[in-house]
């Protein structure tokens, strides 16, 4: 009886699952009839089977792998950075309104300067180094982390704070640690998340100045400067699925370990 | 089994409209008019034939006896992303280095090359605190110099094997746009650069670094810059490929007769220092020079250096790459 609800489940699975298998199916179809009957230049447009036998070749140099240890230190560098600097100044904005009004202007004026155009300073001040290619995706990840988590701040409810200092708790680290940060984390959370996505965005251009011999935004451009555009895609497509895997882990573990009191507030 | 339906139906059409559509490689039956002659070089003295003729307006008016509309100019800051905007069909005619013609080549690029530009004109520079006495000296430094698959990346990469010295092991070569390098070694983040001219004469006069190599004594005579035109152009408007030389070397007569106009004509058009430049045309070891038949020997020799290098997957043939026909016509 078991083995049958188990093979119930996993065809239940795949048929909640098959819009999207044929979503993929159907783009891959599409993309080599454009590519084959359509465009017909491997440059424009390499087809599928093209980009496949790229990847078999680029896993038979072996590079992949270093590539994607070196892009995850750059990466690494950055959102922990990111982590680092954004989550306490958010902090310090949205629980003290003095230092809000201080230091909300200098947020300002450097949140909306697009992540490359600190490249040149990226070079100057940390030289052709991992950290430099951290520094660029620092400058993409820092501001939806720090955003968010002021907004967290600015969200608490007023009756939770008092509440707790009515029940003893008076400290203002205490009143940050367990009743303000508990009830902002959603928001920050979230803000983390998209983070990770604007971070890993950043990651190709944070590479494409020689930071590294290797690394995925690396091996982009220089595939990309040998007009080899069938390995650019291989390294495009291993870009997406990495960022939907770093979305994933967010969207099931991190919100699941840290958010599980919210589940059944909404669905 | 409404979205499997919308589906099926969505290839079918697909699969129709690929199969009624003209193939983009289709050859039209009488040669249209050009009417935008688009031209693609870099921000170097190698090219300053190309800045020449546009801004005393020779192109113009050398080529609209021809039928030629307009004759406009882009610039790129190295030859790969050159060539690739080439491939993509938004060129006509490259002023590029011959390095990274190839690799396009290689990749199904419709051009050959036509004539030369010039040959040397690259500097190997080097901050002053480093001890320089050869290329062992350059052990364990990094260098910035052009991306990968160009000349500079190509020559810079191979004199150093010659030299037993492996590239990326024992130097750190860094591929990235000129300006950047410029900016790594002036900040002391680089050992070293190479470069075409001016940016190494930028680095000298700012007291940043010293010449301690001309690429020509890296590898003798070797061609640098040529000039790079269509398959489309060449085969339907063969008179314009002609013209095209003709007006190259005819800059390329005025600027070695007005080299002082001719910096500040390059200096104005590309933003540069005028004393930099003036400074880089009397101390490079280039020369400007059109004849493409004795570019033929060291363009096939890149050929080879890039195959072994793993840059491109097959060797390529003197015809894959040369139409030697117009200069001789010219």
């Amino acid at each position: 009886m078991d083995e049958v609800s188990t093979i119930a489940g996993k065809v239940q699975r795949v048929k909640d699952h098959w819009p999207g298998i044929l979503a993929i199916i159907l783009t891959l179809i599409a993309w080599h009839c454009y590519a084959i009957f359509l465009i017909r230049n491997r440059f424009l447009l390499p087809g599928p089977v093209d980009v496949f036998f790229a990847f078999i070749a680029l896993l038979q140099k072996g590079v992949l792998l270093s590539d994607f240890r070196v892009s995850l230190i750059h990466f690494a560098i950055g959102l922990g950075g990111a982590l680092l600097i954004g989550i306490p100044i958010g902090i310090v904005m949205g629980w003290n309104s003095r230092m809000d009004a201080f230091l909300n202007p200098i947020i300002e004026i450097l949140r909306p300067i697009p992540p490359l155009a600190w490249i040149p300073f990226a070079i100057i001040w940390f030289g052709f180094t991992p950290v430099s290619a951290g520094f660029v995706i620092f400058m993409g990840a820092v501001f939806p982390i720090l955003i968010n988590t002021y907004t967290g701040f600015r969200g608490v409810s007023r009756i939770f704070v008092e509440a707790g200092r009515m029940l003893g708790c008076t400290r203002t680290r205490d009143q940050i640690r367990y009743i303000a940060f508990p009830a902002a984390l959603p928001s920050v959370i979230s803000g983390i998340r998209i983070a990770t996505g604007v971070g890993w965005m950043c990651l190709v251009a944070a590479e494409l100045f020689g930071v590294s011999n290797n690394g995925l935004g690396k091996d982009l451009w220089f595939f990309y400067d040998l007009h080899q555009m069938d390995s650019v895609v291989v390294y495009m497509i291993l870009l997406g699925l990495i960022g939907l895997v770093i979305d994933m882990i967010f969207r099931y573990y991190i919100e699941g370990r840290f958010l599980k009191w919210r589940t059944g507030e909404v669905a | 089994m409404r979205i499997e339906a919308i589906a099926l139906i969505a290839i079918a059409l697909l699969l129709l409209t690929a199969g009624c559509t003209q193939p983009s490689g289709t050859t039209p039956t009488t040669a249209a008019p050009v009417k935008d002659l688009r031209i693609g070089y870099q921000p170097s003295t190698h090219q300053m034939a190309e800045i020449t003729a546009m801004e005393k307006g020779w192109w113009q008016q050398d080529l609209a006896p021809l039928g030629v509309g307009n004759v406009s100019d882009k610039v790129f800051p190295s030859g790969p992303p050159e060539m690739a905007a080439m491939q993509a069909g938004e060129l006509d005619v490259a002023y590029v280095g011959a390095a990274p013609v190839l690799t396009a080549l290689a990749t199904g690029l419709d051009a050959r090359i036509v004539a030369g530009v010039n040959t040397q004109g690259s500097d190997l520079v080097v901050r002053n605190d480093l001890d320089y006495t050869g290329p062992q000296s350059l052990k364990g430094t990094t260098i910035a110099t052009f991306p990968a698959g160009s000349i500079q990346d190509t020559v810079l990469k191979d004199w150093l094997t010659r030299n037993n010295l492996t590239p990326d092991k024992d130097v750190f070569i860094k591929g990235m746009a000129p300006g950047d390098a410029v900016t790594a070694i002036i900040a002391g983040k680089v050992e070293g650069i190479f470069l075409p001219t001016p940016s190494p004469s930028t680095v000298v006069n700012q007291g940043k670094g010293k010449i301690v190599v001309h690429s020509g004594e890296m590898y003798p005579n070797h061609t640098c810059c040529v000039l790079v035109v269509s398959g489309k152009l060449i085969r339907e408007h063969p008179e314009i490929v002609r013209q095209i030389i003709a007006t190259n070397d005819r800059a390329v007569a005025w600027n070695k007769l007005n080299r002082d106009e001719a910096a500040e004509i390059y200096a104005k058009k590309t933003s540069a220092n005028v004393t930099d430049v003036k400074a880089s045309l009397s101390e490079w070891d280039g020369d400007w020079a059109s004849d493409p038949n004795v570019i033929v020997s060291p363009v096939l020799d890149y050929a080879t250096i890039q195959y072994n290098l793993g840059y491109i997957k097959k060797p390529l043939t003197k015809e894959e790459i040369f139409d030697l026909t117009f200069y001789q016509k010219s």
